[in-house]
């Protein structure tokens, strides 16, 4: 007899009956374990068990989602609400199920190609479809499915046709007892032949010699282990360090909250670009007005957008603080301390110098489950003599060659480099080209290095989106990554596979 | 998440009608073969279908953000056209435009030009003002800095006149009633969406393009029905208006351009000011020498001086050589080519880039990490050996999250947005403990003991500057989650950090009275632990007993 078999027949000796509850208890084993025990003492006859059954109700994926931002049919109510809506309008997948449904369940009509909601479709919008509102109560509790199994068959019905939900029957044991059989091996039964465990003393005194171990049963189920882990997210940036160290570069860092001068003058982006506007720019309030720094550089990037884009630059513009929208703010930085520094017999730079810097961006965004206003991204420069396209495909190449998939470039445009690159990975888990940062050799009119010679390589990439291209991650939707409740860290297995 | 809001420089799409396009450039090509070449360009297929194709193009190019545009890129780089060089034989200006001083304030430029023996079918004619549209809604900016507005010329009566103008009445655009400028301003649609083009303040003087019957166009707002281009109409008259004159006549330069593809012929306009006169369009084109060496050394290619010209043509440039200096003749329709650079990347482009063989940067140079961030993974390294899952959540939060919710006092001090979108984003953290009860509440479905930990950034206001510190934080949240199980991890951790601290007997909002103590270091507090108030465990929707710490690296 197993050792766990033997802790349950011991603990319910006393009482004759106990719930599990009580048996895991006094038992001292986990539930597992004590489950495993009561299960094959029943085979044995030794105990017997009471069983209640109850069903809940586990979302499938697409209803967890909907149960998040709602049915089809319901976001289709709220545009009916606002106005008619054109059956032709509605191309998604999604928007045509949330159609189909809602002329099912008879909440709107068609009329030449216009949809209208009906009186019961009125009343669904202002109160939630009944389905929708099922759904969203088992999300919270899956064991109302109980309650709602009386109060909306239908919706239930509907919801498992549409696959949103799965039942899943449950057996509860409520009590477990012991039979005649079961007291006698408690009372009799030596628990196995041999040596249990094997304890300090036993080594010590060299007692084990000659003894035979009890055998234990390796199919015993145990509850696995959980440790602390890593985020996933960063152990990607700490991969993108990683290649970037091996590589040759030189970690440095910015600040987060930067003059919109760093953020968007300094990189060419005119004033008027719809970048910078307050859509799309977190703005701060409170704070000093950034100083520019040295007359002489400002006046060189004022210069540029005067003569490049042809419109008044704005001294107080430049001066506005925001969150920065890419790290190409710490590349700038740098830049122009190497800027400053040509021509200071003093410093003796050795080029190439080649730097990078990680860190998180912001957008000024909704959030929502499919949304986040801040993200990573990764800036890299080379600054050197004769540095080419060539030598920037190169270098990219070799940086993102721990990702084992294809890198693609394409022309592209950015403000602040020309010729401009887009740089492409292939994730074969979308089975399509990502978009994963953009690249070029930086304008002299922003380095303001005089010798021709001398120019900078630059770039910048998303530091999350490189989790959908690295074969393996499992990662589709980048908010996923995102995920921060430990049910999530705990079930994202595999990363250390992944993340060679 | 949109492909697009993720870039800095979001680029415009356009769409075009699909068999148009073909007739433009290849009547025969495969829709496959279409985005294929198209995407050697350096633009982008978005989508393409029976009827349409929507193509990204890059935002430099706003000569490429009409059917006709992208017709002449494609035509030029597929060899297709060696149409480089646009010209209006007639020197002497068809009309002329008289510049009122009134809006020299509001609006102060305008050019202009005429194009007779226009044929526009329905599609064409479609094509050809979404072209307009998207050109003065991107980089006009909304018609901001370009607006550009088409009349039938036949339909007009000289002088025409650009001036600011009080209340008149006319009939705007697709409109059947006669109206003030005030009222077409408030009660057509156009005017409600670029109302806040012109300025608000001041008397109510609006600028306005008038010949001999009254208003041509509320600029740039809305145009008159009198003066409406339909598929009818063989005359036009076009007027672009803005706050750069130098743009406004390289708008004049490249609609001139998509005329003349188009079969019409242009004639000049004169603009007179109050005290000058200029006559456009002018088809302006410089000439920008670059050597063939340049090119080389920034491609990282061998091209060779004989292969130039061939690649220029692609492009749409005309060249001539002094020695070993290829002169690119600047088409009259582009406006970005600034300098050299510009051209090099349109002779990468040509070159192809899936055709430039990768070279390795010289020398060999010594990489390095950060000290801190050396230091941090270490310390995240040694938070997860404790069991701590880590977390990482977003810098962004409210007055509410931040610290209402952890029974703590506003603090007007934190990092504020000006412009929040929602109330979920108002400030930048202060602290970590918020967010980190949060996804303890969020994950209460796995078995206690919950805990995570966070090592990240928060953001404080110190004498009017933004301070950005890293920070570690810590909760455990289960049935023996209390002081000492928190204590005992503070005590690994700091020994780790090397941080020589003390615990010191504190009160805190956010903690159990009794069971919080500061964290002490050389005579600064540089954090707290303890067990969380249950009041802040109700707010967060936190079942079990909580303890946390916070320090300040």
């Amino acid at each position: 007899m197993h050792r766990y078999e033997k802790a349950v027949l011991e603990a319910l000796r006393k009482g004759g009956a106990a719930s599990l509850e009580k048996l895991t208890e006094s038992s001292g084993i986990g539930r597992d374990e004590a489950l495993w025990a009561i299960e094959s003492l029943s085979k044995e006859r030794m105990v017997e068990t009471t069983r209640s059954e109850s069903s809940e109700a586990a979302l499938t994926e697409e209803g967890r989602r909907y149960a998040a931002e709602g049915l089809p049919e319901s976001k289709l109510l709220k545009r009916l609400r606002e106005s008619t809506v054109k059956v032709s309008a509605l191309r998604g997948q999604e928007e045509q199920i949330g159609l189909q449904w809602a002329k099912k369940n008879g909440l709107i009509r068609i009329t030449e190609g216009n949809i209208m909601l009906t009186e019961k479709g009125v009343t669904d919008a202002e109160e939630g479809v009944p389905a929708g509102n099922v759904l969203v109560q088992l999300s919270g509790d899956p064991g109302s499915y109980g309650v709602a199994s009386k109060s909306s068959p239908e919706e239930l019905s509907e919801l498992t046709k549409r696959n949103l939900i799965q039942v899943r029957k449950r057996a509860r044991i409520t009590e477990v007892r012991l039979t005649q059989k079961g007291m006698d091996a408690a009372l009799t039964e030596k628990a196995g032949e041999g040596v249990g465990a094997l304890t300090k003393s036993m080594i010590a005194s060299g007692e084990w010699k000659g003894k035979k171990f009890k055998q234990y049963d390796v199919g015993v189920p145990v509850t696995p282990r959980v440790g602390g882990r890593l985020h996933p997210l960063y152990r990607m940036m700490e991969n993108i360090r990683r290649s970037y160290v091996s590589n040759g570069f030189i970690e440095v860092n910015g600040p987060v909250i930067d003059s919109a001068f760093w953020v968007f003058d300094a990189l060419f982006q005119p004033q008027d670009h719809p970048a910078r506007d307050a859509q799309d720019t977190f703005y701060l309030s409170g704070i000093d007005e950034a100083e520019l720094g040295e007359k002489e550089y400002v006046r060189q990037i004022k210069n540029a957008h005067t003569r490049g884009w042809h419109y008044r630059w704005s001294t107080e513009t430049a001066k506005e603080m925001v969150l920065r929208t890419h790290t190409t703010n710490v590349s700038a930085h740098y830049i122009f301390d190497i800027f400053s520094k040509i021509g200071d017999e003093s410093v003796n730079l050795e080029l190439p110098l080649k730097f990078f810097s990680l860190g998180r961006v912001f957008r000024n965004e909704n959030i929502d489950y499919r949304h986040l206003a801040d993200f990573y991204q990764t800036d890299g420069i080379v600054i050197g003599k004769d540095l080419t396209l060539a030598n920037l495909f190169d270098t990219l190449l070799k940086l993102y060659a721990w990702l084992g998939t294809e890198i693609r470039f394409k022309p592209s445009y950015f403000p602040f480099v020309e010729p401009g690159v887009e740089v492409y990975a292939y994730s074969s888990e979308l089975k399509e080209w990502i978009e994963i940062g953009g690249a070029g050799l930086l304008r002299r009119e922003i380095t303001g290095f005089k010798r021709k010679t001398m120019n900078v390589l630059a770039w910048g990439g998303f530091g999350d989106r490189l989790m959908q291209v690295k074969p393996g991650c499992g990662i589709r939707s980048i908010t996923e990554l995102y995920g921060n409740s430990l049910e999530w860290t705990r079930g994202r297995g595999g990363m250390t596979q992944c993340l060679l | 998440m949109d492909k697009r809001k993720r870039r800095n420089d979001p680029m415009p799409v356009i769409t075009i009608d699909k068999k148009y396009l073909k007739s433009l450039t290849e009547p025969e090509l495969s829709d496959e073969k279409l985005t294929e070449r198209i995407g050697k360009l350096g633009l982008n297929v978005e989508a393409i279908d029976e009827k349409e194709i929507s193509v990204e193009v890059t935002s430099n190019r706003p000569d490429i953000l009409g059917a006709l545009g992208l017709a002449r890129a494609f035509n030029h780089f597929f060899h297709k056209s060696t149409k480089f060089h646009y010209q209006i034989n007639d020197e002497a200006p068809l009309l002329e435009i008289t510049v009122g001083g009134g809006v020299r304030r509001i609006r102060p430029y305008i050019a202009s030009l005429a194009a007779s023996g226009v044929k526009f079918d329905e599609v064409s004619l479609t094509g050809f003002l979404n072209g307009i549209e998207k050109f003065t809604e991107t980089y006009g900016r909304a018609r901001k800095k370009i607006a550009i507005g088409l009349h039938d010329m036949d339909k007009i009566e000289a002088p025409l006149r650009y001036d600011a103008c009080g209340s008149e009445r006319f009939v705007p655009l697709n409109s059947k009633e006669e109206m003030t400028y005030d009222q077409a301003l408030r009660d057509t649609d156009k005017g409600r969406k670029y109302a806040d083009t012109i300025p608000r303040a001041g008397p109510k003087r609006f600028p306005v393009l008038k010949d001999r019957k009254g208003a041509l166009a509320l600029i740039p707002i809305i145009n008159s029905e009198r003066t409406k281009v339909t598929t009818d109409t063989k005359n036009i008259l076009v007027d672009i208006t803005g706050m750069s004159e130098y743009l406004v006549g390289k708008t004049a330069d490249l609609i001139a351009a998509n005329f003349i593809d188009t079969g019409a012929s242009v004639r000049k306009v004169q603009i007179v000011y109050r005290n000058k006169s200029v006559i456009t369009p002018q088809l302006t084109t410089d000439t920008v020498g670059v050597p063939v060496s340049m090119l080389e050394r920034e491609i990282g290619v061998e091209i060779g001086v004989n292969n130039v010209a061939a690649l220029a043509e692609k492009m749409g440039y005309e060249t001539s050589y002094t020695g070993n200096v290829v002169n690119f003749k600047i088409p009259t329709y582009r406006f970005d080519v600034i300098n050299e650079q510009d051209i090099v990347e349109d002779i990468a482009i040509a070159y192809g880039y899936d055709y430039i063989r990768p070279v390795p940067v010289r020398n060999v140079t010594p990489g390095a990490i950060d000290t801190l961030a050396l230091f941090r993974d270490s310390l995240a390294n040694a938070a997860a050996g404790l069991g701590f899952d880590q977390m990482m959540n977003s810098y962004l939060s409210n007055d509410q999250t931040n610290f209402t919710m952890m029974r703590l006092s506003i603090e007007k001090s934190a990092v504020r947005i000006r412009n929040p979108k929602s109330e979920s984003i108002t400030i930048m953290r202060t602290s970590l403990l918020p967010s980190l009860l949060k996804n303890i509440a969020a994950s209460q479905n796995v078995p206690s003991p919950l805990e995570c930990f966070e090592l990240d950034m928060v953001f404080h206001m110190r004498d009017g500057k933004p301070k950005e510190d890293y920070h570690i934080a810590a909760v455990s949240a289960g049935s023996k989650s209390d002081f000492n199980s928190i204590k005992a991890v503070y005590e690994s951790v700091a020994k780790e950090a090397g941080l020589e601290s003390k615990l010191e007997a504190a009160t805190h909002p956010s903690f159990i009275e009794g069971r919080c103590a500061k964290i002490v270091s050389k005579g600064k507090g540089v954090g707290f632990l303890g067990e969380i108030h249950p009041e802040v465990l109700n707010n967060f929707g936190i079942e079990e007993p909580t303890a946390a710490l916070e320090i300040e690296l």
